[in-house]
């Protein structure tokens, strides 16, 4: 794509993300969920292949479904108060519809069906910015009905969107869609605690971005898309393999790494909410991610998979991928638990 | 959708009649008509009398009208029509693949461990030893858009193999459009899972094709389809030549993927893209080498393994001239 094209399209994406968290009105947000959308159609199509054609016509159809039932809710809502204002979103049908089209953006269960199969088809830079930058957008609205939306719907969304990740992300062997589910169950986390805390939610998706980003990027170094050229990185960056090993523990939330601290406030609100299931539930459902990220640590950098004999010490070239904010990235991503005692100012 | 194709098949048959699939096809507007395969023959009264009948080459012919021979069923025996354990039948034996599916994935991908599945270096996809192998191979000819090419298949001697065979004729059909005509195909079935979901190959471990072929010197034409949900790619497939040299010697054909060239709706595309290896739908062989006549191919098993010397990505390459907007 010619470099002018590109940052049109940039700008027009982070324009769109920018509008809808800075606007009050509901047809300015929504307007600005469809220009994130159109902008991103040709990131996601960067590779002109048929897959990632057929990713991109699965996205932009849920999504603008999803965007259909948001203008539905808004629609409802300025029947029933008079009124475009955010602030003003009191009626049940509205707030559901809302409700519903925003987790159909998230890729919240049981509307995740398209997250893996769109991730798949998609190169590795764009579906770091799917699995990131455009979670900002639907993430933000909710935070900000969160008084109204109805927990009676998006808890069992978000219990099932966990299950889902954790399930789903098995018996996977494409990273790509290791990270789809990865995404799905960290989705579940954050909408499980908005409705009591939805500062602890914007708490979980800040850490969910820096560790996705720094995954995704340290895939991008290897040039891995498949678990089995993953455990080949030894020989070719041992460094990186390390650096999987911290970060696979830290997305499964292991402590003393980044990754608990959203877990571990998540449990402590939902606990202080005098709930002791769903907590429950999320903890133990979370040990399935835990056990496929272990899974690819294992493979990668705790043991020596086999391989053919022209794979074994390879000739270790000078990277010519730039990757600027791998280091500090790989620091947020691993080194954030002592700073735990200040999130209690989110209280 | 799967329910009604089911609902229609159930009413007809009780495990004892053939499948009327063409009947199927008005309804659910499939492209072409299925040929039963062999497997799928009316009882036949005494198995000796037939062998004796199809061991002379003359009676081929009539082996195969038998053969494909639908919805006829003989005088003597009273198929048992039975709506309701035909539907409960079916309820059951999907649920049972259900719960085999849910058990296969605590194993793993495919239901063996993930150590086996990352470490598989060879694998057999299709093997031809009995009539239930022949079950997930559909064969299709120019006959559904008015053609006369005939094409059959059938187990080989001693179980051993699939043979392929039947008449090309190049004869364009008297319809007033279609100017060209002659062919014969046979295409692996989509692989379905419970109440006919919808699954696909994942072969990114592996980079190339290895078929166990006999031909009859015939030029064939390898045909890979990709897992699609959209209806406009149902016509792409990425297709390679596979050369038969006849004679009584088995030939063994390793087509890597990287060889594979892009075409839509039966035309070659300026654009060429890399087979994707993570969603494979189905495989099939095509001959349309206009050449009229007898063919026949016997496959003995179809299967992908790792090439460690093979390290071509793509064997082709966009041109700047052909494809300008690929180049912006």
């Amino acid at each position: 794509m010619k470099p002018p094209i590109l940052i049109t399209i940039m700008f027009t994406m982070v324009a769109g993300t920018t509008i809808v968290l800075t606007s009050s009105h509901w047809l300015t947000i929504w307007i600005g969920f469809e220009m994130n959308l159109l902008a991103i159609i040709p990131i996601l199509m960067k590779k002109h292949n048929p897959r990632a054609t057929e990713a991109a016509t699965k996205y932009f159809l849920m999504q603008a479904t999803a965007s259909m039932l948001l203008m539905m809710g808004i629609i409802i809502n300025l029947l029933h108060s008079g009124q475009w204002t955010m602030s003003k979103n009191t009626n049940p049908m509205a707030s559901t519809m809302m409700t519903i089209a925003l987790a159909m953006k998230l890729g919240l269960a049981p509307f995740h069906f398209w997250v893996p199969e769109v991730t798949q088809g998609i190169p590795m830079s764009s579906g770091l910015i799917l699995l990131t930058w455009q979670k900002i957008a639907p993430l933000s609205i909710l935070y900000q009905i969160s008084p109204t939306i109805n927990p009676n719907l998006l808890m069992p969304m978000a219990i099932a969107s966990v299950l889902v990740g954790g399930w789903g992300g098995l018996n996977q062997t494409q990273l790509r869609k290791i990270l789809a589910y990865s995404s799905i169950a960290h989705m579940g986390w954050m909408a499980a605690i908005t409705p009591y805390n939805p500062t602890m939610m914007i708490l979980n998706l800040m850490i969910y971005i820096i560790m996705t980003l720094t995954t995704f990027m340290l895939f991008m170094h290897s040039s891995s898309t498949t678990t089995s050229s993953l455990s080949q990185t030894w020989n070719k960056t041992p460094l990186t393999t390390a650096l999987i090993l911290a970060l696979m523990m830290s997305l499964g939330g292991l402590p003393p790494l980044s990754g608990f601290t959203p877990k571990w406030m998540i449990i402590q609100e939902l606990t202080k909410n005098e709930m002791i299931t769903t907590p429950t539930l999320l903890a133990t459902t979370a040990l399935l991610n835990l056990y496929f990220y272990m899974r690819l640590t294992y493979a990668t950098a705790l043991t020596m998979f086999p391989s053919t004999n022209n794979m074994k010490m390879k000739w270790q070239f000078n990277t010519t991928k730039k990757m600027i904010l791998l280091p500090p990235l790989t620091v947020l991503s691993t080194l954030l638990l002592p700073l735990t005692p200040l999130m209690s100012i989110l209280d | 959708m799967a329910l009604v194709h089911k609902f229609l098949s159930g009413t007809y048959i009780f495990r004892k009649c053939l499948k009327p699939s063409v009947a199927s096809c008005p309804v659910l507007g499939t492209r072409f008509a299925d040929y039963c395969s062999s497997s799928l023959q009316k009882p036949v009264a005494a198995p000796g009398k037939n062998s004796s009948q199809r061991n002379t080459e003359g009676d081929l012919q009539g082996h195969h009208q038998r053969e494909v021979a639908l919805d006829i069923t003989s005088p003597g025996e009273k198929p048992e029509f039975s709506f309701d354990k035909a539907i409960k039948d079916e309820i059951k034996d999907h649920c049972r693949r259900l719960k085999d599916d849910i058990v296969n994935y605590w194993r793993g991908p495919e239901g063996r461990p993930l150590h086996e599945v990352l470490m598989e270096q060879a694998k057999v996809v299709w093997q031809f030893r009995g009539k239930e192998d022949l079950d997930k191979w559909i064969v299709t000819s120019d006959k559904t858009i008015g053609g006369r090419s005939e094409v059959f298949l059938k187990m080989g001697k001693n179980n051993q193999s699939a043979l392929l065979y039947g008449t090309l004729s190049s004869e364009a059909p008297k319809d007033g459009e279609s100017g060209r005509s002659g062919y014969c195909a046979m295409i692996s079935r989509i692989p379905r899972g419970p109440f006919e979901r919808k699954r696909s190959y994942d072969w990114s471990q592996f980079n190339t094709l290895y078929l166990r072929v006999r031909g009859d010197g015939r030029p064939w034409m390898v045909n890979i389809r990709e897992d699609t949900d959209l209806i406009q790619r149902k016509n792409q497939m990425y297709s390679y030549f596979m050369f038969t040299r006849g004679g009584p010697y088995w030939q063994e054909v390793k087509i890597p993927f990287s060889k594979f060239f892009f075409s839509n709706q039966g035309r070659i595309r300026d654009a060429q893209y890399q087979l994707l290896l993570d969603k494979i739908s189905s495989v099939g062989f095509t001959l349309a080498d206009k050449v009229d006549g007898p063919f026949f191919l016997e496959i003995d098993f179809i299967g992908v393994f790792t090439d460690p010397a093979h390290t071509e990505e793509f064997a082709y390459e966009n041109s700047p001239e052909l494809n300008p907007r690929l180049f912006k």
